[in-house]
């Protein structure tokens, strides 16, 4: 018996985060702001995903980003860092890692940086304040990909 | 100083508290300041330097920091903790960086430094050879002032 397709309900939507295998998709952050890693944290959790790692630096980001190689799905990468920058490390998660998926957060005014970002590797990035629907927008269509 | 420097702030302090806060923010009128002059408990700072020089401080009372911080998250903070001082660093950064891009659109060139921020009671801040502008933002969570203090490059 097929119930669920005898009965389409509206309100059923399976979360987006969520591979199509059923398995969560898992992300790592790396944020010095711990207000922004945390609201990035708690979009991402509503929405069935798995943050594995959080980093508060570039360089951080980049040592944990090998150890949880291969299971991690995607990054958000912050660009203004200490230690080392967001764009720095998505150059070397890149060199390590040609297929990762990275996502640049930034602040508005960095334009030349997102640029610069974009033709370095990354996926796509999204600008502050963050709103949820933008960020599971933008994350869910670089997973797609 | 002129005004100009001090408008996108106005504008982008209005923006972004809008969002983040999501309630009615209401504008109060602009004094200048040539002297040093109080500061409310907690005061985030972001210097800037280029063509201009100067800084804005981002200047509430600690109640009202609390509030912001709180609604920021969704959840009540109690205490002026780090979550809280990150969360108020990061909408002085937030409101920087749009009045910045502003200002870049308008011509002007300079760099941002990361913001700082302080807490404290009786605190004051003296500017030398620059006056400041200084606007009162109402919020449904308190007063929040902005207090650009900028100089052309001599």
């Amino acid at each position: 018996m097929k119930t669920k397709e005898d009965f389409p309900s509206i309100n059923e939507r399976k979360p987006e985060g969520l591979s199509p295998e059923g398995t969560p998709f898992r992300v790592l952050i790396v944020d010095d702001s711990m207000f922004v890693a945390k609201q990035i944290a708690q979009i991402l959790g509503s929405e069935g995903y798995d943050v594995v790692g959080q980093a508060a630096d570039g360089l951080q980001g980049l040592e944990r980003y090998k150890e949880l190689y291969p299971n991690v799905d995607l990054v958000t990468m912050d660009i203004t860092m200490p230690n080392m920058d967001g764009i720095t490390a998505l150059q070397k998660i890149i060199e390590f890692d040609k297929n990762a998926k990275v996502i640049m957060i930034s602040a508005l005014g960095k334009q030349d940086l997102v640029k610069q970002a974009l033709l370095t590797g990354a996926k796509n990035y999204i600008v502050k304040p963050l709103d949820r629907k933008k960020v599971l927008e933008r994350i869910s269509q670089v997973l797609k990909k | 100083m002129r005004v100009e420097y001090i408008n996108p702030f106005v504008e982008s302090a209005f923006n972004v508290m809008k969002e983040v806060l999501q309630g009615d923010i209401k504008r109060g009128e602009l004094y200048l300041k040539a002297t040093s002059m109080p500061v409310m408990g907690v005061a985030a700072i972001v210097g800037l330097a280029g063509d201009v020089e100067g800084r804005v401080l981002f200047d509430m009372e600690k109640v009202t920091a609390l509030r912001i911080a709180s609604a920021m998250n969704g959840e009540e903070l109690k205490s002026l903790d780090d979550l809280a001082k990150a969360t108020i660093t990061e909408l002085a950064n937030m409101i920087t960086a749009q009045a910045v891009t502003k200002l870049h659109e308008l011509g002007f060139r300079f760099d941002l430094t990361p913001p700082a921020i302080f807490t404290g009671d009786n605190m004051e801040i003296s500017n030398q050879n620059v006056e400041a502008l200084i606007v009162p933002m109402e919020t449904g969570h308190g007063k929040v002032e902005i207090n650009v203090a900028i100089r052309e490059r001599a």
